[in-house]
């Protein structure tokens, strides 16, 4: 087994591309994603796991990036808010979100969006509770949820009809 | 993030407790991160080493080995979720992944690590104890396995000893009798616990309770079984007057070891209305 003194190489697909990456042991996902990548859609927010700022999905699961150690990325499937649109064109989700006004200061927004993927790839027609159950994960202060709900209803009408990513 | 910081990631069970034999006292466990990754954050880990035991598959998998049920180690919080061998052999610890953190956490926490990390408020440990689980920790050495109340000494403070890893968790099965957990905390979702209670209990044909197991978390330093209130019970009909009683005991026992504090106000209360909550069902 080998033991890592430094960087760790670390190569994964994000967003459908595949990368790779030196990272520190103790590093976050999060970090790698917006510092090492340059993405900068996942957000932090308390970074103590609390918030769901920063979810993103990995292997079709929603997770913390910020309680994600880097290394465990090596040979995933990652996808992140940046992900979403497909050629340009933003995604039922992206839609949803929009035509619902379920976006105020849309700091949480990237971090709700994700978890609505990875249930909508679970679920493709969830019910009020398990919506409710999904997000709860994700804090928002500005919306009260009411409009995020209804968001996330919406995105399953919409990506029924169109296939979702 | 520590300068220094060195990772080691085992592809076999064998090279994981070959590394802790050699590194053990230098080493500290990841699996899902969701304690580790914080306490690294927060300065309170001063490690040499990472040992990254998330892709072990010798500590997934949960099953039924003869009259004992297994759980792996490394089976996330969200595993247990969906079991149906659990739904059917340890509700009581599915609930628990229930009202567990949320979704995102769920999904990369181990029950091995919720076990490990020693909170009081551990989720998962009430319903480990009422199925009077057992630890197995391997090492170079073999195993050993140790009743889950030994497992941890006081709030976040485990037993493992250096060279050692929690491999599994070995239950007793309840089919058939009434297993329940229940919590409560601030919120619904990602709440830690301020008082959590599990139960299994059964009637004989007389309507008398006949088997009770009754353990109280995050009211104690650690988790713990509450066998007064258990012999208390046996042979009685339970009826709301019982069970208000019993709950009486429970929050005097709480008291009796954790002392009075300025939340006793509130958990001498609670701890008592749980109770009558989580037992109520047992009331023809």
């Amino acid at each position: 087994m080998k033991i890592y003194q430094n960087l760790i190489p670390t190569q994964f697909t994000i967003n459908g591309k595949s990368v790779e990456v030196e990272v520190a042991s103790g590093e976050t996902a999060l970090y790698t994603i917006r510092e090492r990548l340059a993405l900068k859609g996942t957000k932090e927010g308390c970074g103590i796991g609390e918030c769901g700022a920063c979810t993103i999905v990995v292997d079709g699961k929603a997770v913390n990036a910020c309680l994600m150690p880097a290394p465990q990325l090596n040979g995933r499937d990652v996808l992140t808010v940046e992900g979403l649109e497909d050629s340009g064109e933003i995604s039922p989700i992206q839609e949803a979100f929009l035509g619902n006004h379920a976006v105020q200061c849309g700091f949480c927004t990237p971090g709700l969006m994700m978890s609505t993927q990875a249930l909508l790839k679970e679920n493709t027609n969830p019910n009020h509770d398990e919506i409710v159950e999904a997000v709860s994960g994700n804090l928002c202060r500005c919306t009260g949820y009411e409009q995020i709900v209804s968001a996330v209803e919406n995105a399953a009408e919409r990506v029924s009809k169109r296939k979702v990513k | 993030m520590k300068e220094g910081l060195c990772y080691a990631r085992p592809r076999k069970l064998g090279e994981a407790l070959e590394f802790l034999h050699g590194h053990g006292d230098e080493t500290t466990v990841v699996a899902g991160g969701t304690d580790v990754m914080i306490a690294f954050r927060s300065g309170k880990l001063d490690s040499k080493y990472i040992l990254d035991i998330s892709r072990l598959s010798e500590l997934k998998g949960i099953e039924i080995h003869g009259d004992e049920l297994w759980v792996g180690a490394g089976v996330t919080l969200s595993d247990i979720y969906v079991s149906e061998t659990l739904a059917r052999f340890a509700p009581a610890l599915q609930r628990a992944a229930f009202t567990f953190g949320s979704k995102q956490i769920r999904n990369t926490a181990t029950i091995g690590g919720n076990v490990g990390n020693a909170s009081p408020s551990a989720d998962t440990v009430p319903p480990l104890i009422v199925h009077e689980a057992r630890a197995v920790l391997g090492s170079v050495g073999g195993e050993r396995s140790v009743p889950i109340e030994a497992l941890s000494s006081g709030p976040y403070k485990n037993t493992v000893r250096s060279g050692e890893l929690i491999t599994r968790f070995v239950l007793k099965p309840a089919e058939g009798l009434y297993s329940n957990f229940q919590k409560i905390a601030r919120r619904k979702a990602l709440a830690i616990s301020r008082v959590s209670l599990a139960v299994i209990a059964g009637k004989d044909d007389t309507g008398k309770i006949s088997f009770i197991r009754i353990a109280l978390g995050s009211s104690t330093p650690t988790p713990r079984r509450i066998d007064e209130v258990e012999d208390f019970f046996m042979g009685k009909t339970p009826t709301e007057s019982l069970i208000w009683e019993a709950g009486r005991m429970v929050a005097t026992k709480m008291i009796e070891i954790s002392g009075r504090r300025a939340s006793t106000v509130y958990k001498e209360k609670a701890v008592q209305g749980l109770f009558m909550r989580i037992l109520y069902p047992m009331v023809q």
